[in-house]
């Protein structure tokens, strides 16, 4: 038998051939999946319907046990852990919520600590704390039962419950599939904005594109014959698709959604044109991204931008300039 | 001699039998709940087997009552004993029914995320499911009781305790003296029984109901 793989150090997950299948059905709902997760990395899972994104998410906290393979959380092989106390140290999220509504908001914050066996008093501040992370006031909702809440309100307290007893690993699946369009993009972006102070790794699982080219540093595509296409930054898999299929999935719109991604500092190093001179152009930021430039640019009427470079000088960018540029896919390989 | 001359004249009896009614009902009851909470809690992981008890404590329920009593006679004699295990015996269907009904109707989200946050089965059926199915628990629990009642008093044809004494030795001397009278103290008794029993179950799901569940 040949070495297994290992983990390496900055692996936080770490899934090394799993495998599930169903007793009866003969194709297998994941089939070999190796897949490594870094430490502090949003990572999201999508693929059409039956494709073994949620079977894959389910295994890593083992609510699905693999057939085959091993998971390790944390460098350590967790695939005959003890399930319930693997669990209680990774958060999980799913879309219907699940709060019980038999308890207070404060005590399903607490219920993870409570099986820790966190006493009362401790409990309930870290309810509280956690509350207003994520934006409820604990005054307020602390004593309310979840019935008296709304949708994405639950859905926040999901989330504060996922984190109660600050598990490094948070596992979503389609946490913001039941709330309605305009809270689910507030909830997405309070929810980066979260991950920005807390850092914990996650892994999501959506059928949204959109959602998933939003919020996560890396994407694993699967196709309908449960294969991971491809696996990559949001920017990689719009400029460089792996195959027809992704492709396919991420849509038409690829290069306009490409503009969102890409920093103003990703393409001036492959522009031609720093002349200044004649040019009417504004002052960008070179973290700026180009999508904001030629935002910028279009509201201001003016031709091209400016942009200041590390060790001095600037250059300048016309608006034909910043396009092509921006299309060019072979400069974010880079 | 009216009715109500009669009752006042026995009333010491009349009390004492109203008593042994209401102890003998919830003693049923109570071995009733036992098993058939339990029964419905032990075949959690094999559906079959559960719907094959479901099955066949239904069927126990369409014996006569009259039958079953005298079924009794052989295991268990005359008195109290036969009388308890054939009352427990109907009980167990209903509250079977309803705590498996109950626990079906837990909405699965709510169990699966107690599942993905590391809670146990035990702790989960403990804290979560249980709690949640209670009021439909409680009401099979109330339904077994309120026929129990009034399938106790047949229980006086093993010389059980309890009203049923009342009625069957008033019908057996039907036509003398205070029989009628007799007869109708002892449905009248079972029928109050009923009642305050049923305002019991009342007050108990009004004590045990949870709160959050109707906001």
């Amino acid at each position: 038998m040949s070495e297994r793989p290992t983990p390496s150090p900055d692996a936080m997950i770490f899934l090394d051939g799993v495998s599930k299948r169903y007793p009866g059905q003969e194709k297998a709902a994941v089939s070999e999946l190796s897949m490594e997760i870094k430490r502090g990395e949003f990572v999201v899972l999508v693929g059409p319907s039956g494709c073994g994104k949620t079977t894959t998410l389910r295994m890593i906290n083992r609510l699905v046990e693999p057939t085959q393979g091993r998971i390790f959380i944390d460098g350590k092989d967790v695939t005959h852990a003890d399930v319930d106390r693997l669990r209680r140290g990774i958060g999980y999220v799913i879309q219907q919520i699940g709060l019980l509504p038999h308890l207070t908001i404060a005590d399903n914050i607490a219920l993870v600590p409570k099986m820790l066996g966190v006493k009362k008093s401790e409990r309930r501040q870290r309810a509280e704390e956690l509350l207003e992370m994520v934006g409820l006031d604990p005054a307020t909702y602390a004593g309310r039962y979840p019935r008296q809440l709304s949708g994405g309100q639950q859905q926040r307290v999901g989330v504060a419950r996922a984190l109660a007893a600050d598990p490094p690993v948070m596992l979503m699946d389609e946490p913001f599939g039941a709330v309605d369009p305009i809270a689910r993009k507030k909830l997405q972006m309070e929810f980066l904005r979260l991950q920005g102070r807390i850092h914990k790794t996650i892994v999501m699982v959506t059928h949204d594109i959109d959602e998933a080219l939003r919020l996560g540093d890396r994407i694993a595509i699967f196709d309908p014959g449960s294969r991971l296409a491809q696996f990559d930054t949001p920017l990689a898999i719009l400029s460089n698709p792996a195959d027809d299929f992704v492709r396919d999935f991420v849509g038409s719109g690829a290069p306009v959604r490409r503009l969102s991604l890409l920093k103003v500092s990703d393409v001036i190093a492959s522009s031609a044109s720093d002349a200044p001179g004649t040019l009417n152009a504004i002052p960008v930021d070179a973290g700026e991204t180009v999508h904001r430039a030629l935002e910028l640019v279009l509201t201001a009427r003016a031709e091209g931008i400016e942009v200041c470079v590390p060790g001095g000088g600037s250059r300048y960018l016309d608006l034909q300039a910043l396009l092509t540029a921006a299309a060019q896919p072979t400069k974010v390989l880079s | 001699m009216s009715l109500v001359a009669y009752m006042a004249d026995n009333a010491g009896r009349l009390l004492f039998l109203t008593q042994q009614h209401i102890e003998l009902v919830l003693i049923s009851v109570a071995i009733s709940a036992v098993v058939g909470i339990g029964l419905a809690l032990l075949t959690q992981s094999s559906p079959r087997l559960r719907h094959g008890l479901l099955s066949l404590t239904g069927t126990l329920l369409t014996i006569p009552s009259f039958a079953l009593f005298a079924l009794m006679i052989p295991l268990l004699g005359l008195g109290v004993a036969p009388t308890i295990a054939a009352l427990a015996v109907y009980g167990v269907f209903p509250i079977l029914r309803n705590t498996v009904t109950g626990i079906e109707g837990v909405d699965p989200a709510i169990v699966e995320a107690a599942r993905g946050l590391g809670m146990s089965a035990g702790r989960r059926m403990r804290t979560v499911v249980l709690p949640l199915a209670w009021p439909v628990i409680l009401n099979g629990i109330r339904t077994a009781t309120i026929m129990l009642v009034a399938t106790a008093a047949i229980g006086a044809v093993v010389r059980g305790p309890g009203l049923g004494e009342l009625i069957f030795r008033g019908l057996e001397r039907i036509g003398g003296a205070n029989a009628l009278e007799e007869v109708l103290s002892g449905v009248i008794g079972v029928m109050l029984v009923a009642l305050v029993l049923d305002l019991l179950f009342i007050v108990i799901a009004k004590i045990t109901a949870l709160r959050g569940l109707n906001v």
